[in-house]
C-alpha cells in the first residue's frame, strides 16, 4: 500500500488474497485466491448493506451509528479471512469516506478492529481498477485499443464515466447522478410517474450535455457498461457474444426494457424479477442513465461487462502474489503523463531525453538508492512532466508544475504517488528538499526520502540536457572513491552539461556522498551508441 | 399478458386444477392399497397400514384444522380448484370415512393372517381364563399405578381432552335410577407399550393395552356399575401454531380467530356403537358435528400398528433385505478428497450406501489439512455420526457452522440438546433463517493442499439422516466443480448473515430465484420445441401443488412439448385434458422406498440439462423455505439419472396412473414386469459389481514383504 512497498512476494508460489471495497451503499468483500499457475479463483462474494454515503453526502460525515455498524461488519470480514492465511488484502474506500470530515477517524477505527489499512482511492484509481478489470476479460470482443471507448458505471451515487483512447485512458469524470440521489429526486417531486420520469431523463441529459462537451462523447466508438443495474438488464434482454462473460444490449431493447419497467411499483419488479428493494427502487433511475448514455454517444449497442472495481483489485494482488508486473499499468500511467505534458506544451524532446537519461541513472545506480520498479515508473513520469509549469510561467516554473501536477488525475497512479511525482518534478530546480516545504514535510519519512533520491537523479538528468539540444543521449555511471563519474561518448563540448551539474549536483551528493563529474567516453563506443534512435 | 383469442381455455379456470387435499387424500389411498396388497409380505402390510393412519393423523393435524379455521372465520375463498373451505371438508369427510372403513377392515383382515403364521393379537373375548388372570395381575401391578383416571362430570370446567392421545371412557350408572350416568375417561397412558406379551401359548399373543384397561378400569369404582366401555381419541388442530404447512390457508384469517380456534378439536374417533350418553357428551363437549366422528369397529390408532411390524424376528413376514451397495463412483477410492477432484460423484440412496457422506464429514473432522466444514442440518438425529463428527471437527478447531433447522415438525424438544452440544464444542451454530425453514441440503468443506485452497461439495435432495437415508430415495452429488463450490461457499455466507446477496454462477436459490428459474427453464422449452423436435420436460417431486407451475407446464404441453411427471403425493395438474394438458402424463409410485429426489430434466433441443433440488413444486417450497436447485454437470451422470427416470416410467407394477378425474388406476403395459424399485437397486449392485471388476483390473500389485 505504500510506495516503498516492493514486489516481496516475487517467490510466493501463489495464496489467498481479499479485495474490500467500502462503498456508498455496502461494503463488499471478495476473496479469491492464485493458484500456482497463475490463474485467480474467487472463493467467496460478500456483501452487506453500510448506509455510509447518506451521512456523507448528507451532513459531510460519517455518523456515529453507520460507522460502528461499518466496523462491525469489517470486523465479521476479518473473521471470515482468518481461515485462510492471507497474503494480500487491498482495502479502498471511495467518495462515501473520501468527502466525509472524519474520514481519519473512521479509517483508524477501522484499523484498530480489523487491522485494515483502508485506502481512500481517487476517481482516476477508481477508473483505472475497472478499465484494468474490463480489459483484463475483454477479449477480442470489445478492441478497447482500436476505438475510442466509453467505460461507464452507474453506481448509487454517482455515475463515473472513463475514456479511453488507443487503449488507454485519458480522462475520466464523476457525475452527480447517481441512482440512489436520483431515485430520492423522484420521491420528492410527488408527480405522475409519467411526469417524473419526463423530469428525471430532462435532468440526465442536462447533466450529460455539459460533461458531453469536455469529454468528447460524440466521437465514442464503443460503450462498455459495468454496475449492478446495467448487468441485470443484459440478463433480461441482452444477446450473449461468443465470449463468455460479455453481453450485448441494443439500444432498443433497452428502451423497451425501461418502458416497461417504469409501469411496474418496486413491489412488482420484485416479484416479477426477484430483485431486493434496493435494487428495486434504484433499477430505473439508473437504467436511464445509461439509457442517456447510449443516446449522447450515438451508439448502437453497449457492451456489459460482469466485471467490478473488486476485479482490478484482485488483479493488482494476483500481480504482486506472483511478483509479476502489470505492463499495461506502466504504459497506462506513462500515456497519461504524456497526454498531460502534450496539453501544457512541454517541449517532449527535451523531456523525452532528460526521462531517457534519468531512467539510465536510475538503473545504474540501483545499489545506491535501492528503489523499485515503482519508483523508476514515478521518476520517469516526474521527468515527462517536469516542465508543464512553464505553461503558466517560467518564473517559478518548478513551483506551478507541482500544482498542475498534484491536481491533475494521472490514471494508474495513487494520489500519494501522484503527490511524489509533483515534488519530484518540483525539485527537478532550484531549491533542495527544505522541512519549511510544507507539501513536502506532510509526507511520511520513507516517502520523503524516495522523492529526495528521485529529485537527485531528475537534477543529474536535467543537467546532462542543459542545452535542450539532446547532445548526451546515453551514459555511463561509475561510483568510485567519493564520486560519481558519468561518461558520455562523442560529445565534442560539455561544458554546458558540466556547469549544470556543479550546480544541479548538490541533491545528489547530499544524498548519495557522491559528487558527480562528467567524462568523455572514447569514441568508438560513442558513434555505435549514437546511431541508436532515440526513444 | 393478453388473452389468446383462439378459443383456448382460461389456464386458470377451477376445472383444470385438482384439489390439493383431496389428491393428497388419492396419495394416502395409494399407500393403503400397499397395505390391502397380497403380494406384499404381511408385516409390510401392517406397515402401510399403520402408515395410513398417522398420515392421516397429521393431514387432520394441520391441513382439516387449517380448513376447519377459514371455515370458522366464514371464509368464501376458493381454492385454484374452486371450492371454498366448507366444501373441502364436506368432499374431505367423505373420502376419509371411506378410507377409514375400509383401512380398518384390511387391518382386521391381516390380523387374522398374521394369526396363521403365529402372532396372534387377541381380544378380550378371546383371552382363556389363565390369560385373563395374568392380564389382571399385570393391570394391577404395572399399569394401575400410573393411571389418572378423571371424572370428568364432577368437574367444572371440564378439563381440556388432551389432543392425539388414546382413552378409554366408562359410563357409570347413575346413583339413583333416574340420574344420568357418569363418566370417566382414562387416559391411556403414552408410555407403554400398546401390546402386551400374555406368556403362556406357542404362539406369540398379545393383549391390547386398551382393552386390559378398560377390562379392568371398573374396579377403580365402587360395586361394578359400569354400563359400558368404549375408547376414543381426539384431534385437535395443532398447536404448531402457524405452521408453513398450513400457512397458504391461513394467511387470510385473523390472529383474533386463530387464537380462538386453536387447539379446537377437529376429529374424533372412538370405538364403534359406543353408549348414547358417552357419544352425545363427546359430540358437545367437543363441538363436533356428526361428519367429524369416525366410529371405528377395530383398533383406534392404528398407527401403533407398527410396534408389531417392527418387532425382532418373522422375517419371512418382512421384506427381504436389500443391503446399500457401494457407490459405484466410489469403488478403488482410496482418497475420497481425491476422486472428488477428479470426477464429479452421485450417490442413489438407498441402492447405494450413505456411509460415504457420513465418512466424508468424519475424514473432514480428522483431516489437519481442512480449514472449515459448513453443513445443513434439517432433521438430522442427536445422535447422528454427523453431528458427532462435526463436534469433533469443531473441537479441533476447525471453523465449523451447523445451519440447524429447529421447526422440523415434532421433534424441536430432541434438536435443541444436539444442538447445545455443537455450540459448546464450538461450532458456530446457526438456528435457522428468520422466516424461511431452511430446507436446502449443503455440505461444504474447506481444504488447504499444498498451500491452494479447495472446496468440496455435497449436495442432495435428502436429509443429513443416515436412517433415513435406508429408507428414504434420494440422489446427492459430490463436487468440487469450481462454480459450484464458489456459490455453496456464498449460500452458507448468506444464511449466516456474512452477506445479504450474492449472484450465482449455477445454483438457483428459494426463495428469491428458484421459482423464476423454474419458470425459464419452462419457458426455454416452449422456445426450443419444434414439431420436428418437440421439447421435453421430465419431473420428479413429491408434490405438486403451485397453481404458478401447473399453468406453465399446461403452455408447454399446448406449445408441443411433452412432459413426463412422476409425482409421488399431490398433484394438483390435471392432465390429459383437452387444448390443455394432452402432453402431460403423471404417474406415482409408492413402493418399500418413499421416493423423494427432486430430479428436473429439460431437453433444451438437445442441449440437455439436469437438474436436483430440495424443493418440491409447491408454494411453501418456492417461497418460504431456502431451497437449492442445483444442476448435474457431467454427462455421464446425467446420462444415468435419465436412464433412472425412464426406469420410473417404466414399472408396470407399483406405478399408477393420474387419470384426467383426479383418480389413480395401475399402469398397464404389455411385456416383462417392471418395478423400478428393484431394477434401480439391482442396478446398483451390477454397476458396482462391473465398477470393482475395473478397479481390480487397475490395482497395482504390492511387491511381496521382506
Amino acid at each position: 500500500m505504500s510506495t516503498t512497498d516492493q514486489h516481496d512476494h516475487s517467490t510466493h508460489p501463489g495464496g489467498v488474497i481479499a479485495a474490500i471495497d467500502i462503498g456508498t451503499n455496502s461494503i463488499r468483500m471478495a476473496i479469491a485466491q492464485v493458484l500456482p499457475d497463475g490463474r485467480m479463483e474467487v472463493l467467496e462474494q460478500l456483501r452487506r448493506a453500510a448506509r455510509l454515503g447518506q451521512d456523507t453526502f448528507g451532513q459531510g460525515r460519517l455518523d456515529e451509528e453507520a460507522m460502528r455498524a461499518a466496523v462491525a461488519i469489517l470486523r465479521d470480514y476479518r473473521r471470515q479471512l482468518d481461515l485462510y492465511e492471507v497474503c494480500g488484502i487491498r482495502a479502498v474506500a471511495t467518495s462515501a469516506i473520501r468527502e466525509a470530515r472524519n474520514a481519519d477517524m473512521f479509517i483508524d477505527r477501522v484499523f484498530m478492529a480489523t487491522g485494515f489499512d483502508v485506502e481512500v482511492i481517487d476517481t482516476a484509481e477508481e477508473s483505472r481498477l475497472k478499465v484494468y478489470a474490463v480489459r483484463h476479460r475483454a477479449g477480442s470482443r470489445v478492441k478497447l485499443s482500436r476505438f475510442r471507448t466509453l467505460v461507464g458505471e452507474v453506481g448509487g451515487g454517482s455515475t463515473e464515466l472513463t475514456i479511453l483512447s488507443k487503449g488507454h485512458i485519458v480522462a475520466s469524470q464523476s457525475l452527480p447522478l447517481g441512482s440512489i440521489r436520483l431515485q430520492e429526486m423522484l420521491v420528492t417531486a410527488h408527480e405522475t410517474p409519467e411526469r417524473s420520469a419526463e423530469m428525471l431523463a430532462q435532468h440526465v441529459d442536462n447533466a450529460l450535455t455539459s460533461a458531453g462537451a469536455s469529454l468528447k462523447l460524440g466521437k465514442i466508438k464503443k460503450f462498455v457498461a459495468i454496475g449492478g443495474d446495467v448487468r441485470f438488464a443484459a440478463e433480461q434482454v441482452g444477446q450473449p457474444t461468443d465470449e463468455t462473460d460479455l453481453v450485448t444490449l441494443d439500444r432498443d431493447r433497452l428502451d423497451e426494457l425501461v418502458d416497461r419497467c417504469h409501469h411496474h411499483t418496486p413491489e412488482d419488479l420484485i416479484n416479477r424479477f426477484g430483485l431486493n428493494f434496493a435494487d428495486a427502487e434504484t433499477l430505473v433511475p439508473a437504467l436511464l442513465v445509461y439509457q442517456a448514455l447510449m443516446h449522447a454517444t450515438g451508439v448502437k449497442e453497449m457492451i456489459v461487462s460482469p466485471v467490478t472495481m473488486r476485479d482490478g483489485l484482485l488483479l493488482d494482488l494476483a500481480l504482486r502474489v506472483t511478483g509479476q508486473e502489470d505492463e499495461t499499468l506502466a504504459v497506462g500511467v506513462m500515456h497519461s503523463a504524456e497526454t498531460i505534458a502534450e496539453k501544457y506544451g512541454v517541449e517532449t524532446k527535451h523531456a523525452a531525453n532528460v526521462g531517457r537519461l534519468a531512467l539510465r541513472l536510475f538503473d545504474q545506480l540501483q545499489a545506491e538508492h535501492g528503489l523499485g520498479r515503482r519508483q523508476r515508473l514515478l521518476l520517469q513520469a516526474a521527468a515527462t512532466l517536469h516542465e508543464v509549469g512553464r505553461f503558466i510561467h517560467t518564473r517559478a516554473h518548478h513551483k506551478h508544475g507541482y500544482y498542475i501536477i498534484a491536481n491533475t488525475e494521472i490514471f494508474g497512479l495513487s494520489r500519494e504517488e501522484r503527490e511524489i511525482v509533483a515534488l519530484v518534478a518540483r525539485y527537478h530546480r532550484r531549491s533542495c528538499p527544505k522541512n519549511s516545504h510544507v507539501e513536502y514535510t506532510a509526507l511520511p519519512r520513507p516517502m520523503r526520502m524516495v522523492v529526495c533520491k528521485l529529485a537527485a537523479l531528475l537534477r543529474l538528468a536535467d543537467a546532462l540536457d542543459r542545452g535542450h539540444a539532446q547532445q548526451v543521449r546515453e551514459l555511463t555511471c561509475h561510483p568510485g572513491d567519493g564520486e560519481l563519474i558519468i561518461r558520455v561518448e562523442g560529445v565534442a563540448d560539455l561544458t554546458l552539461e558540466r556547469r549544470g551539474l556543479d550546480t544541479k549536483g548538490d541533491l545528489f551528493a547530499d544524498i548519495f556522498g557522491l559528487k558527480a563529474r562528467l567524462e568523455e567516453a572514447p569514441a568508438s563506443l560513442g558513434d555505435q551508441r549514437r546511431a541508436e534512435p532515440v526513444q | 399478458m393478453a388473452k389468446n383469442p383462439k378459443k383456448t381455455p382460461d389456464l386458470d379456470d377451477p376445472s383444470l386444477y385438482i384439489n390439493r387435499e383431496l389428491s393428497w387424500l388419492e396419495f394416502n389411498h395409494r399407500v393403503l392399497a400397499e397395505g390391502l396388497s397380497p403380494e406384499l409380505p404381511l408385516l409390510e402390510r401392517l406397515k402401510f397400514l399403520a402408515i395410513v393412519s398417522s398420515n392421516l393423523d397429521e393431514f387432520f393435524l394441520i391441513r382439516v384444522a387449517g380448513l376447519m379455521q377459514l371455515r370458522a372465520a366464514g371464509s368464501a375463498k376458493r381454492d385454484a380448484s374452486g371450492l371454498t373451505a366448507r366444501e373441502q371438508i364436506d368432499a374431505i369427510g367423505v373420502r376419509a370415512h371411506a378410507m377409514v372403513a375400509r383401512q380398518t377392515e384390511g387391518i382386521a383382515e391381516a390380523l387374522g393372517l398374521l394369526a396363521e403364521q403365529g402372532l396372534v393379537v387377541l381380544g378380550p373375548a378371546d383371552w382363556t381364563a389363565s390369560q385373563g388372570e395374568f392380564l389382571a395381575a399385570h393391570f394391577r401391578e404395572e399399569i394401575l399405578p400410573i393411571l389418572t383416571p378423571l371424572a370428568v362430570d364432577d368437574l367444572d370446567p371440564m378439563p381440556l381432552l388432551p389432543g392425539m392421545r388414546l382413552n378409554v371412557a366408562l359410563v357409570l350408572a347413575g346413583a339413583r335410577p333416574d340420574d344420568d350416568p357418569g363418566i370417566v375417561v382414562v387416559p391411556v397412558p403414552g408410555q407403554l407399550a400398546r401390546f402386551i406379551t400374555v406368556p403362556g401359548a406357542e404362539a406369540t399373543h398379545l393383549a391390547r393395552l386398551e382393552d386390559v384397561i378398560a377390562t379392568h378400569a371398573g374396579q377403580l369404582f365402587p360395586a361394578g356399575n359400569v354400563l359400558a366401555a368404549a375408547t376414543f381419541r381426539v384431534t385437535r388442530d395443532a398447536d404448531v401454531a402457524i405452521d408453513d404447512d398450513a400457512g397458504d390457508l391461513l394467511e387470510a384469517v385473523e390472529e383474533a380467530i386463530q387464537a380462538r380456534r386453536r387447539r379446537h378439536a377437529v376429529r374424533l374417533e372412538v370405538s364403534a356403537d359406543p353408549h348414547p350418553h358417552l357419544r352425545g357428551w363427546l359430540l358437545a363437549t367437543l363441538d363436533l358435528a356428526e361428519a367429524d366422528v369416525y366410529e371405528i369397529s377395530g383398533m383406534l390408532d392404528a398407527a401403533a400398528l407398527m410396534e408389531l411390524a417392527n418387532r425382532q424376528g418373522h422375517e419371512d413376514l418382512k421384506y427381504i433385505e436389500w443391503p446399500p451397495q457401494p457407490p459405484r463412483d466410489l469403488i478403488g477410492s482410496e482418497d475420497l478428497f481425491q476422486t472428488i477432484r477428479t470426477q464429479d460423484v452421485l450417490l442413489s440412496h438407498p441402492y447405494e450406501s450413505f456411509d460415504p457422506v457420513v465418512q466424508l464429514v468424519e475424514g473432514a473432522a480428522q483431516d489437519p489439512n481442512v480449514l472449515a466444514i459448513k453443513q445443513t442440518l434439517y432433521r438430522t438425529s442427536g445422535d447422528s455420526p454427523i453431528v458427532q463428527a462435526l463436534q469433533d471437527a469443531a473441537e479441533a478447531g476447525k471453523q465449523v457452522t451447523a445451519l440447524v433447522e429447529l421447526k422440523a415438525r415434532f421433534d424441536e424438544s430432541r434438536n435443541v440438546t444436539w444442538a447445545r452440544r455443537l455450540e459448546d464444542a464450538g461450532c458456530h451454530v446457526i438456528y435457522g433463517v428468520a422466516g424461511f425453514k431452511t430446507h436446502a441440503k449443503a455440505l461444504l468443506i474447506v481444504r488447504r493442499e499444498a498451500g491452494v485452497i479447495r472446496r468440496y461439495v455435497h449436495l442432495a435432495t435428502g436429509n443429513y439422516n443416515d436412517k433415513t437415508a435406508r429408507l428414504y430415495c434420494d440422489i446427492g452429488l459430490m463436487t468440487a466443480d469450481a462454480d459450484l463450490t464458489l456459490d455453496v461457499a456464498n449460500f452458507f455466507n448468506l444464511v449466516t448473515g456474512s452477506t445479504e446477496g450474492a449472484e450465482y454462477a449455477k445454483l438457483a436459490i428459494a426463495p428469491t430465484g428458484l421459482r423464476r428459474r423454474f419458470h425459464e427453464l419452462i419457458e426455454r422449452e416452449i422456445e426450443v420445441s419444434t414439431p420436428e423436435q418437440p421439447g421435453l420436460i421430465v419431473a420428479k417431486v413429491n408434490s405438486l401443488e403451485d397453481a404458478d407451475i401447473c399453468e406453465a407446464l399446461y403452455r408447454a404441453s399446448q406449445a408441443g412439448v411433452r412432459i413426463r411427471l412422476n409425482v409421488r403425493g399431490i398433484c394438483c395438474l390435471r392432465p390429459g385434458v383437452k387444448g390443455v394438458s394432452k402432453n402431460i402424463e403423471v404417474r406415482s409410485i409408492v413402493d418399500r422406498f418413499l421416493e423423494h429426489a427432486r430430479v428436473f430434466y429439460f431437453r433444451n433441443g438437445g442441449r440437455e440439462e439436469l437438474y436436483f433440488s430440495s424443493a418440491d413444486w409447491m408454494g411453501r417450497n418456492l417461497d418460504k423455505r431456502l431451497e437449492l436447485m442445483f444442476p448435474i454437470l457431467d454427462s455421464r451422470l446425467r446420462r444415468r439419472v435419465v436412464g433412472w427416470l425412464d426406469m420410473y416410467f417404466a414399472d408396470n407394477l407399483k406405478a399408477k396412473r393420474l387419470l384426467k378425474d383426479g383418480s389413480y388406476e395401475p399402469v398397464q403395459a404389455p411385456g416383462k414386469a417392471v418395478r423400478a424399485q428393484l431394477e434401480l437397486y439391482q442396478e446398483a449392485g451390477e454397476a458396482a459389481r462391473a465398477a470393482e471388476r475395473t478397479a481390480m483390473r487397475f490395482r497395482p500389485l504390492a511387491g511381496p514383504e521382506s
